[in-house]
């Protein structure tokens, strides 16, 4: 039962992979009309890349926030030995 | 192409000789450490004691000989691109085991084992399918650059996250049997309900669920044999190269998320690649009465073993019990993607 928040962090965090990893092969890889010039080109490119850092970052944030969450709460309570 | 008893005859042929080569050959192997004086202590133990280590270059023996078994029954490419991979992680590793790399060296490195493993698409382009399944959802288009990339990019984060979790007896062995059963039970599923999907990926996944097997008899708590960063990498080779040819990338993540998460843990709280004697604070530490308890200072790096402490101090052997819990339920969540992903 103590292990209770760690299974519900597991579990945010492969939902999470689950559905970014569906958003990067399924909107971002295909993402746009092909570009016909250099410009369109590297603004496309650039255009995914700052969603793929976007998806990178929901991740992280989310996972840094439940951590923190997690330690905040158990750390004043944290056992430690008794001598 | 084999087919019928032949398979099945090859099918245990590549789990039985791993195994046993484990099984005979690591007591001599340890034996011979030992004399050499290639031993760790086991600080974990109050006084510490002393474990042989390196195990990894039996364990690739024995890795080797399993996959030869299926690349010459099946006539297959699949395990010679696997063995490439894992070879280089274990390289890379035993250099690790013998002159201590640097936190930064060994993840650049690895990406070798992973542009080795691409490489063999120039001889066999059906090495992977270059795109994803998803559950229910089926797959997502095929866009072979980015997965190529990906593929590498899967070889030096897998192999690492493998290896940090190998900080406690029985830890390693434990993790990856688990793993590789779930990996197992998807490729089994993809094998059985997509056509011309080759059994020879079956069978490359079963050495290593037979050196996991194998090696869980001697890591076990308490352990008589560390693997070593040479056996940790390559079984993260290992798995990263089976999930990409054997097409079970989601599910494969899914079982490894308890590494994914404590790798996650410690690159975010140390701020990058630091090998673990270069933490400036460690985030557990043994008390007096044996147990294992979570640092409370505020700089201590934010480990998956922290975490499990901060709800109560453990024995060895119980922490890595909840290891292992973890571990099951997000194997238990893979099988069920695997289902949701190829049973139709």
């Amino acid at each position: 039962m103590k292990l209770a928040p760690l299974f519900g962090i597991e579990a945010v965090a492969l939902l999470l992979i689950i559905a970014e990893t569906y958003l990067f092969f399924n909107f971002v890889v295909p993402l746009g009309p092909i570009p016909h010039s250099l410009t369109e080109y590297t603004g496309l490119a650039l255009l995914k890349l700052i969603l793929i850092l976007a998806l990178v970052a929901v991740w992280f944030v989310v996972m840094v926030g439940l951590t923190r969450i997690y330690v905040k709460a158990k750390i004043r309570n944290a056992p430690r030995p008794s001598s | 192409m084999p087919s019928g008893l032949a398979d099945v005859g090859l099918l245990s042929l590549s789990f039985v000789v791993p195994f046993m080569c484990v099984l005979l050959g690591l007591p001599p192997f340890l034996r011979l450490l030992t004399r050499m004086g290639r031993v760790s202590e086991d600080v974990h133990k109050t006084p510490p004691t002393k474990v042989p280590e390196p195990a990894g270059p039996i364990l690739f023996v024995a890795a080797l000989l399993g996959e030869l078994v299926v690349a010459i029954g099946f006539r297959s490419w699949v395990p010679v691109a696997i063995m490439l991979g894992a070879g280089i992680a274990f390289i890379i590793g035993l250099a690790d085991d013998l002159f201590v790399l640097g936190g930064k060296t060994k993840p650049l490195l690895l990406l070798v084992a992973g542009v080795a493993f691409a490489g063999v698409v120039a001889f066999r382009p059906d090495l992977y399918q270059p795109a994803i399944y998803f559950p229910i959802i089926g797959r997502a288009a095929p866009h072979f650059i980015i997965y190529t990339v990906l593929a590498v990019a899967a070889f030096p984060v897998v192999s690492n996250a493998f290896n940090m979790m190998d900080a406690f007896n029985g830890e390693i062995s434990w993790f990856t049997l688990l793993t590789s059963l779930a990996l197992l039970v998807g490729v089994s599923l993809h094998a059985a309900y997509a056509s011309g999907f080759s059994l020879a990926r079956v069978g490359a996944t079963l050495p290593l669920v037979a050196l996991a097997a194998g090696f869980l008899l001697f890591n076990r708590y308490p352990s008589r044999a560390f693997d070593g960063d040479s056996g940790s990498l390559m079984f993260g080779a290992m798995f990263a190269g089976l999930a990409i040819t054997g097409g079970v990338e989601i599910a494969a993540i899914i079982a490894i998320v308890p590494a994914i998460l404590n790798s996650f843990y410690t690159l975010s709280s140390v701020r990058g690649f630091v090998e673990r004697r270069g933490m400036s604070t460690r985030p557990t530490y043994i008390g007096g009465d044996g147990l294992l308890y979570p640092s409370t200072e505020p700089n201590a790096p934010n480990t998956l073993i922290r975490l499990i402490l901060l709800a109560g101090a453990l024995s060895e052997k119980d922490l890595v019990k909840d290891v292992v819990y973890l571990t099951l339920v997000a194997c238990i969540l893979s099988v069920v993607t695997s289902i949701m992903t190829w049973v139709h």
